[in-house]
């Protein structure tokens, strides 16, 4: 079948320290052989298709906010194994390399920063720690930036790329949507803003929380479901098209308010976050 | 015959032998059979609790429905896309008291199962959830039963094309924002974010045989190994069965079925469920209905670090 196709493959690996001591990086779309520093100078983006590779935490930041404005919050607060999960492993371990690895605590960076010139809580999920997965200190961190924001008035952006919840917190994920969810409907019931930003790729709950944006907009090349096509072929034997997840696929259905090349993702959030600051209350 | 499980087929010889056997001889095996059953039933691991839950002879949402209310009018449709069997929900008497119930319904034949999608719930259901809530909390201002009975969420093209992703919180949203008591029952299977979408409520029971979880034990298995065959390992290492919620706080009391599981009973399993829910609404009545709202939210928020 045609979505087989390497040209349609969508998972990318992150371009690690190691893979950028070699010189040429071959693009898992076009098949195209990339000078590594291009790749950079392009945000990442492959400069023959304009597939979008993944971005660090870091470089995700940057591309969003002004330069050095950027302030962590609530960075120290630390993972928990409630469950005391073993499948062979104990997930505690696992959590132990994971922080040691990226030096996070969590799959969530919370802080606060300016873009453009506007102030702003923003959050990012780093799909390294974990597959982006939702667990109690990820709940926590939103939960708290959706206070924070309420209490200094400031707009929210968070930028989603999420496996779903975390499947070694059991049950404890899944409740923490129901915090998050409160949590952000006080903060828009007080007039707050919530723009959220889909980047490949948002499924399960945390797409459910995606959702709950003023504005939802996603990043080229993003898929965005219930369950990823692999993990349905996988647990229930069915194939779907790849292109039904695909963002332009959602946007055409209306569950999006634009999809945008990533390049242009933080003017589009300058806009929007603009007209609300400067609006004249009535 | 019933379809016995997995780790009661040992006993199939002797459910064949019965069949055969009549008078005293047939009593005799009928009690041989029960010792066994017992013997079993005190050493179930967590998968075959799974197993147990998803029996599709256990009494179900329409089943209580139909032996619990009198005078039941069904709350069908989202006004939006469609009706969702995967859930009924209604209005109707308990007991002298008026009652909204709102529960994911699997179906017991292979039709019923059909039409309910297994108790799978798609966009719309969800929809019809958030629906029935809204009416319970500002018209009819009945308390709300809910009844969890679901695999999870159904994943197809037309429930990815009508946009799961935007109806998850529906109902999430109108549990949070309902005026009146909520109470929810876990009678058979808690699959993920279906179960999520019935569970924000103010006390939770379980079935002793039912499992509250984030993921099947199967996906589960697929997502951590590529490997089914790891599922009953997840399923001990997720921590669903109501013995281990309850000791985690997550539930707030465990229905005693009957010691075989529900299916063996279904009669004194929905007598027991009634018993427990009258008890159940007599001390929700009694909670000042002021800070409602509050007291749910904070609820939930102590599930944090």
């Amino acid at each position: 079948m045609d979505i087989f196709k390497r040209k349609n493959r969508i998972y990318v690996p992150v371009i690690t320290e190691e893979i950028a001591k070699e010189t040429l990086i071959r693009c898992s779309s076009c098949g195209r052989l990339i000078n590594y520093k291009d790749l950079k100078n392009n945000l990442n983006v492959c400069p023959y298709c304009g597939h979008h590779f993944r971005m660090s935490i870091q470089e995700r930041i940057n591309l969003l906010t002004d330069t050095d404005t950027f302030k962590a919050i609530n960075s120290d607060i630390e993972p928990l194994d409630v469950l005391n999960f073993y499948d062979g492993a104990y997930y505690k371990n696992q959590l132990a390399k994971v922080r040691q690895e990226t030096g996070f605590n969590s799959a969530l960076i919370t802080g606060k920063a300016k873009i453009d010139g506007v102030d702003v809580a923003i959050g990012a999920f780093s799909f390294e720690f974990i597959g982006g997965s939702l667990g109690f200190t990820e709940g926590e961190k939103i939960v708290k930036l959706f206070t924070y924001a309420k209490k200094n008035q400031l707009p929210v952006v968070v930028k989603f790329s999420s496996g779903g919840e975390r499947i070694q917190e059991g049950v404890f994920s899944m409740l923490q949507i129901v915090r998050i969810i409160q949590a952000v409907d006080v903060f828009k019931e007080d007039g707050g803003l919530f723009i959220s930003i889909l980047t490949n790729p948002v499924y399960g709950g945390a797409s459910a929380i995606g959702m709950l944006g003023q504005f939802v907009f996603a990043e080229k090349d993003a898929m965005i479901g219930l369950t990823s096509p692999r993990i349905t072929q996988l647990a229930f034997g069915m194939n779907f098209s790849r292109e039904l997840q695909s963002a332009e696929k959602l946007l055409e259905n209306g569950f999006l308010d634009g999809v945008f090349e990533r390049k242009d993702l933080k003017s589009t959030i300058s806009k929007v976050l603009k007209i609300y600051t400067n609006r004249s209350l009535i | 015959m019933m379809t016995l499980l997995s780790f009661e087929r040992e006993l199939a010889t002797l459910y064949k032998e019965l069949e055969e056997k009549t008078g005293l001889e047939k009593k005799e095996l009928k009690n041989l059979i029960e010792e066994r059953l017992k013997v079993i039933y005190k050493s179930l691991t967590p998968y075959n609790i799974v197993e147990v839950a998803r029996h599709l002879d256990r009494p179900q949402t329409l089943d209580y429905i139909k032996e619990l209310l009198t005078n039941f009018v069904e709350i069908k449709g989202d006004r939006i896309s469609g009706e969702d069997r995967s859930i009924i929900a209604g209005i109707g008497k308990f007991n002298g008291l008026s009652l909204t119930v709102i529960g994911s319904n699997k179906g017991h034949t292979i039709i019923e199962r059909l039409k309910s999608n297994s108790g799978m719930i798609g966009p719309s259901g969800f929809r019809k959830i958030a629906r029935a809530v809204d009416i319970a909390s500002n018209t009819f201002k009945t308390p709300i039963l809910t009844f969890i009975d679901t695999p999870g969420a159904r994943v197809s093209p037309e429930t990815e094309k009508e946009g799961s992703v935007a109806a998850l919180s529906e109902p999430i949203k109108a549990f949070l924002k309902a005026k009146v008591p909520v109470l929810s029952v876990v009678i058979g299977e808690g699959g993920s974010l279906g179960a999520l979408s019935l569970l924000v409520s103010d006390r939770i029971l379980m079935l002793s045989y039912s499992y509250l979880s984030v993921i099947s034990p199967e996906v589960g298995a697929s997502v951590l190994f590529k490997d089914r065959s790891m599922k009953k390992d997840i399923a001990k290492a997720l921590k669903i069965t109501s013995e281990e919620l309850l000791n985690f706080n997550v539930i707030n009391g465990i229905i005693e079925e009957p010691f075989t599981g529900a299916h063996r009973n279904p009669e004194l399993t929905i007598q027991t469920v009634k018993e427990a829910l009258q008890k159940e609404f007599e001390l929700l009545l009694k909670e000042p209905s002021e800070n409602l709202l509050k007291r749910r939210a904070e609820k939930f928020e102590k599930f944090k670090i």
